[in-house]
């Protein structure tokens, strides 16, 4: 049935049909007409109306019956409206792809965006960029989402109330009057820091034009620690650039480079780089409180609380100076005396890196014990920087209290929001400042914009013209895809508008920035750098700092809280991404929520398990949260995710999570906190609930030495290898059918090189219209992501005891073998088995195999019988539940319901809402659809309820790759795909991985990579010995611990599947 | 005798009516209710009473000087009322039937045209391969160039489609002749017949035509 109001159904229905006509008015039944099944049909816990039911049933017959006997039958009439005037090279249908860049805290990522139609569908990383490799970051992936956001703030607004944007500029021209003639007095702002020339060029011209101005920045989450930090241990304006590829030896002092540093996808990059398996295999130790990716990475992985992480530094140089002491004033000194005997071996090629949380006397340690070794100017680069001008909020505050504040300008920074919760810093609960004109220039109406009386949107970046500088200090463009939706202003315009600028469009600002030629402007833009531009390094010389610090142990009763940037929401500024919302976090695959992370020896001690809510005290402020037992995280200590708990971040974020903000003074770890049980329980939906592998060699691991002294280890010395080929009874078609195939495609992910980052999930995500199903959804095992990432922990067998075997998902949280882990991750998609289960017990052949060895699926033709996924031994395949693409996205956070009988909201039963008013939970609002619809890749087709769908290897891409080179061969005959000439497509994860390890390619061709990995001798299949003849295959982790160290060990999971297989009882 | 003797035939009549009621309802379905008989013969009509048979056919242009996309995209476009003007703006230059052209070029605004063809949203079917590797325009849309109301001339059905890929040898054109609808391998209709049987079966080794049949070709 056709929604669209002009079809000839309705019109003749409405004709003939009079006594139905108020009904064919009635909401309940344009809902209806929207919706694939009547109300409660598609939902399993709506309540409906049997008797309105009916009468809807009764007109839509009659209806459908009209349709078939009239002229209905037809399909609609649709249009083609070419252009008037056709422009010049536009093809309608061919994408077009820009570069452009996202502008991050302390960089910018350069990137290039594919456009359909004028609307941006797709983010990829500029592959050109030097030194790059094309892989992105989760953050960047997400971004695209936002820009569709039916949430973000549409309009001008003046005291809650909306204005025209013409309006809202006359305000501000009139505001540059009058600051102009009084230079700035009382004028203050508030911005977040940036790396973009054009904006340090437009602060500039404030700072001369309007002298009185003052400017503050406030980040929640700080990175520019490491410039801060660099610049005081050098004595001069610098910035690091590590090389995690050129060392051999990394400690990591708390620094998670791998997840929640800025620059991670870099870091990833050079990292994996570092550790190809082979004679110069770089070894990582980490020192860490939380379980971050990096320590998940590690060679050697020292668990201590956060504060601890200074007198660790300390004992370093204690062991450099072979001044150690007596132990007990030092931390773990045989651990860190050996690792230091790495280090001062590595020489030159040492790298000791501190985290962002850590105070400034650990990174001035870590400078100190890198240019000990000499790895300053080899390991650890300098590049010139400019110190950022500037006050912090406390600065502001005071400035306030001076009464030198009358006029604030916020710029972007939620800060009423991500602003440390004790009264003392946040501006917004000062009285004083309800008296003053704020301004905000936002990308959501948030929490801040409540306090302001302008409010102005703000563009995405993707709407924007502006500029950025990388990490490494290459100046790249912020260049457009689209007209801002909603007529937003950029940071630059609304600067330059404030500054009484005669340049007050954002292009002529980037452009006069710039200071180039024409045509190296427009290199500038194609290539989306500056080529050969970026600053040469300085060569610095440490100042010596001299510092003592005491420690203070953490205990139960004075515990130790780490605030983190999280994965997937930053500092709450993508709260309300479904994508992020959605996305398992890489270590605790936890979604839509965040918890206190504890260790199992905190939780026991402290009397809670996994969902026990608890008051967490710190300072005098407190808050409410989950608990959740994360292996591998120090004792005595707190990990809390920022971002969550937003009151006012849309329909996605709202109440998602807690909001430790509230507890957050501005240090990113302190001590004191106390724990107190409230007796409720949360659920929170994970998507990963068992940790262990339980001996099965799903991820086979090997430490150097072995895999050197055999290198075939991994595909036999674990059973799970394929048996001999026998004569099969049945042979396989596909045998037959590969001879005439052009190609045929293949897949290997190198689990050495995989940090299990994720971004390729939400690329996978982005690129193949893959549906939010919500926490509830994800709860019950239905999420839809076409790969996973599977992180399992393994534990020395010896602390794992007989009956751990048996434990079930929630026991596990007990068991003591979770204390000290290591983890692992697999990435798991479709394995494209040659011989595929599910494909035999399809009753209608939706699913099955092309002769390039593709396991397809037809969606149009499955009838959602499920068993394809019943049988998938790898259970890569997913169900659409419910029609997910239609779920308003106010539905998607919950609530869970246990039984839906039981469930109350705002203290009413459920049930009984629903009986009172069912038409309330329905279908996505208009405003939602509009956005949505332009997020989704016309080139995948978005599938609807009762379909299955899993990974295909973007067979979309494959397609367009052989049309193209089937276009250019044209009548002759050249028409395979070859690496040799670039032709072979990308999958959406092997290009968004930062790392490079997933690579996708033709095995029938011996020269490609992808045969070279194959061809590797630590390549496997998983599952192998099924007999499934998966296309894709894995490359065994090899890790490089360091055989002096009291903790080498061979890889737990080695020793665990050898304990499993050979039980001594 | 409680039934009488007629009654023995009655599951033997019951029998052949319902095999016949079941096959003329099967007959009546496969017929009308099929692309064939819905779609075919489609001839809407359009705003502006653009002839086909007079431009592609009497006047002999190119078909890809107005659908210019059609080797560049999968989508083959409709030219701009700009493209129109190209000649219009000489030739009828004062025409009323020309009139929403002419506003069109100057105001920009688009000529509402009346879709004939279209494939439902999951078939990704590509205008450009198929073009460029020897199958004619005229395969699937008829001889646009004798049409002076376009009409919708072939099923394009999933079978429509499959009958091709599974025999591109008794379709297959030499690549620079796709856009010349009338175009034989010979004049004599036997003789056409036969060569392409033979040509066309060199033209696909010699091409390496793949004319695949997996779902992966199509649908996404």
């Amino acid at each position: 049935m056709n929604s669209n109001p002009t079809t000839p159904a309705q019109a003749t229905g409405r004709r003939y049909w009079r006594s139905l006509d108020e009904l064919a008015d009635t909401p309940e039944f344009k809902d209806w007409l929207h919706r694939e099944f009547p109300q409660g049909a598609s939902e399993m816990v709506d309540g409906q109306n049997r008797r309105q039911f009916l009468k809807i049933m009764s007109a839509s017959f009659a209806l459908a019956g009209l349709g078939l006997a009239g002229a209905g039958c037809r399909r609609p009439e649709e249009k083609l409206e070419p252009f008037g005037q056709q422009p010049a090279d536009y093809v309608y249908g061919e994408p077009q792809f820009f570069a452009t860049a996202m502008p991050t805290r302390t960089g910018a990522i350069p990137l290039v965006v594919k456009s359909y139609e004028g609307r941006p569908v797709k983010i990829e990383g500029n592959a050109l960029f030097p030194g790059g490799n094309g892989g992105t970051d989760r953050y960047a992936q997400a971004s695209i989402l936002d820009l569709y956001d039916p949430d973000r703030a549409r309009h001008f607004k003046h005291d809650g109330k909306v204005v025209s944007r013409e309006e809202a500029l006359g305000f501000l021209d009139e505001l540059s009057k009058k600051f102009a003639a009084n230079s700035g007095e009382g004028l203050a702002f508030l911005a977040e820091s940036s790396t973009s020339p054009s904006r340090a060029r437009l602060q500039k011209i404030i700072a001369q034009k309007l002298p009185k101005s003052q400017w503050f920045t406030y980040d929640a989450i700080d990175s520019g620690i490491h410039q801060r930090a660099a610049t005081q241990a050098f004595g001069q304006p610098v910035k690091p650039v590590f090389h995690f590829d050129k060392a051999k030896v990394i400690l990591s002092l708390d620094c998670d480079f791998l997840g929640g540093e800025d620059d991670a996808h870099n870091h990833i990059r050079k990292f994996a780089a570092g550790r190809k398996p082979g004679r110069g295999m770089s070894r990582l130790y980490a020192v860490e409180s939380l379980f971050t990716l990096s320590g998940a990475n590690a060679d050697h992985r020292l668990r201590l609380p956060a504060s601890w992480v200074k007198q660790t530094a300390l004992t370093v140089i204690a062991c450099l100076n072979n001044s150690l002491k007596k132990s007990g004033e030092y931390v773990s000194p045989q651990w860190i005396s050996r690792c230091v005997d790495d280090l001062v071996a590595a020489g030159k090629d040492a790298l000791v890196v501190a985290g962002q949380r850590q105070p400034m006397e650990v990174h001035l340690l870590a400078y100190a014990i890198n240019s000990a070794f000499g790895a300053i100017g080899n390991t650890v680069e300098l590049l010139p920087a400019l110190n950022s001008v500037g006050g912090t909020v406390a600065d502001m505050l005071a400035a306030d209290k001076a009464g030198k504040i009358k006029t604030l300008v916020v710029l972007g920074n939620n800060s009423l929001y991500t602003g440390p919760g004790t009264e003392d810093f946040v501006w917004g609960q000062s009285k004083d400042f309800r008296n003053k004109t704020i301004i905000r220039l936002g990308y959501y109406e948030d929490e801040t914009s409540q306090l302001c009386d302008w409010h102005l949107p703000m563009t995405h970046y993707l709407e924007s013209w502006g500029d950025a500088t990388t990490n490494d200090g290459t100046v790249v463009p912020v260049q457009p895809l689209i007209q801002p939706l909603f007529g937003g202003l950029t940071e630059l315009e609304f600067l330059a508008r404030l500054a009484g600028e005669s340049q007050t469009s954002a292009y002529e600002i980037v452009r006069a920035t710039f200071d180039g030629s024409d045509e190296n402007w427009k290199k500038f833009l194609f290539n989306g750098f500056v080529v050969n531009a970026n600053p040469k390094p300085v060569v610095g010389n440490f100042l010596a700092p001299n510092s003592e610090i005491k420690l203070s142990a953490p205990t139960a009763s004075n515990l130790e809280i780490i605030f983190y940037r999280d994965a997937k929401v930053d500092d709450g500024r993508y709260a309300n991404n479904g994508w992020m919302q959605e996305l398992p976090d890489p270590i605790t695959k936890m979604t839509w929520d965040n918890a206190a992370l504890v260790s199992r020896k905190t939780a026991h001690e402290l009397g809670v398990q996994n969902g026990d809510i608890v008051e967490i005290t710190l300072n005098g402020c407190s808050v409410k949260g989950p608990i959740w037992t994360q292996p591998g995280m120090a004792d005595y200590s707190l990990g809390l995710a920022l971002g969550y708990g937003r009151e006012r971040a849309g329909r996605v974020g709202t109440g998602v999570g807690f909001n430790a903000y509230k507890i957050f003074s501005g240090k990113y770890i302190e001590t004191g906190a106390t724990v107190r049980k409230t007796g409720e329980t949360y659920t929170l939906a994970c998507t990963q609930n068992h940790w262990s592998m339980e001996g099965r060699p799903a991820v086979r691991e090997a430490n150097l030495k072995e895999f050197l002294d055999d290198p075939k280890f991994a595909a036999e010395k674990f059973h799970g290898t394929e048996p001999p080929i026998v004569q099969s009874l049945y042979p396989n078609p596909l045998d037959e059918a590969k001879k005439t195939a052009l190609h045929q495609w293949g897949l290997v992910v190198d689990l050495t090189a995989c940090v299990g980052c994720s971004t390729c999930v939400l690329a996978c995500q982005s690129e193949n219209n893959i549906p939010i199903v919500g926490k509830d959804q994800v709860q019950r095992g239905r999420e839809m992501h076409w790969m996973r990432i599977d992180r399992y922990y393994t534990a020395d067998p010896k602390t794992q005891k007989f009956s751990d075997a048996f434990v079930t998902n929630e026991q596990e949280q007990f068991s003591e073998w979770i204390d000290d882990v290591q983890a692992v991750n697999q990435p798991v998609m479709c394995q494209m088995c040659e011989a595929a289960p599910c494909e035999n017990v399809c009753p209608v052949a939706a699913t099955a195999h092309d002769k390039e060895g593709l396991n397809t699926m037809a969606y149009n033709r499955c009838i959602g019988t499920r068993y394809c996924s019943n049988n998938c031994p790898y259970k890569v395949r997913h169900f659409n539940f419910l029609d997910f693409n239609k779920r308003p996205l106010a539905d998607l956070k919950g609530p869970f319901y246990p039984t839906p009988l039981l469930h109350k909201t705002d203290g009413k039963w459920d049930l009984l809402s629903w009986w009172k008013h069912p038409e309330q939970s329905g279908m996505r609002e208009e405003d939602e659809w509009d956005l949505i619809k332009l997020s989704k890749n016309p080139d995948v087709t978005v599938r609807m309820r009762g379909v299955m769908e899993k990974c295909t290897y973007c067979t979309q891409r494959i397609e367009q790759a052989k049309i193209a080179q089937k276009v250019k061969a044209g009548g002759s005959g050249d028409v395979r795909l070859k690496e040799s000439e670039g032709t072979i497509p990308k999958t959406a994860c092997q290009q968004a991985c930062p790392a490079g390890a997933i690579i996708f390619g033709d095995i029938s061709d011996a020269a490609s990579s992808v045969s070279k990995w194959k061809a590797q001798p630590q390549n496997y299949a998983l599952l192998g010995d099924l007999l499934t003849k998966p296309r894709t295959s894995y490359l065994a982790r090899i890790r490089n611990p360091n055989p002096a160290m009291p903790d080498y060990h061979e890889p737990f999971s080695s020793e665990e599947y050898e304990a499993r297989s050979n039980p001594k009882i | 005798m409680i039934f009488p003797k007629w009654t023995n035939w009655l599951p033997l009549a019951l029998g052949i009516g319902a095999a016949l009621m079941g096959g003329g309802v099967a007959a009546g379905v496969t017929y009308y209710f099929t692309p064939k008989y819905t779609r075919v013969g489609y001839e809407p009509v359009q705003p502006v009473p653009f002839s086909h048979a007079v431009h592609a056919g009497q006047l002999g242009m190119d078909c890809r000087y107005c659908h210019n996309g059609v080797e560049k995209s999968w989508f083959s476009n409709l030219p701009g009322a700009s493209t129109c003007m190209n000649c219009h703006s000489v030739i009828l230059k004062d025409d009323p039937r020309l009139a929403i052209i002419r506003e069109s070029a100057t105001n920009n605004t688009p000529v509402p045209w009346v879709q004939i063809h279209r494939l439902p949203d999951y078939a990704y079917f590509n205008h450009e391969v198929h073009v460029r590797r020897g199958f004619s325009c005229v395969e699937c849309h008829g001889r646009v160039d004798e049409m002076d109301e376009v009409y919708h001339a072939k099923p394009l059905s999933m079978s429509f489609c499959l009958d091709c890929h599974r025999n591109p040898a008794a379709h297959i054109r030499p690549v620079d002749t796709v856009t010349d609808l009338g175009w034989t391998w010979s004049t004599n209709g036997v003789e056409a017949a036969n060569l392409q049987t033979v040509e066309g079966k060199k033209l696909v080794e010699h091409m390496r035509v793949e004319s695949l049949q997996s779902c992966s070709a199509c649908h996404r």
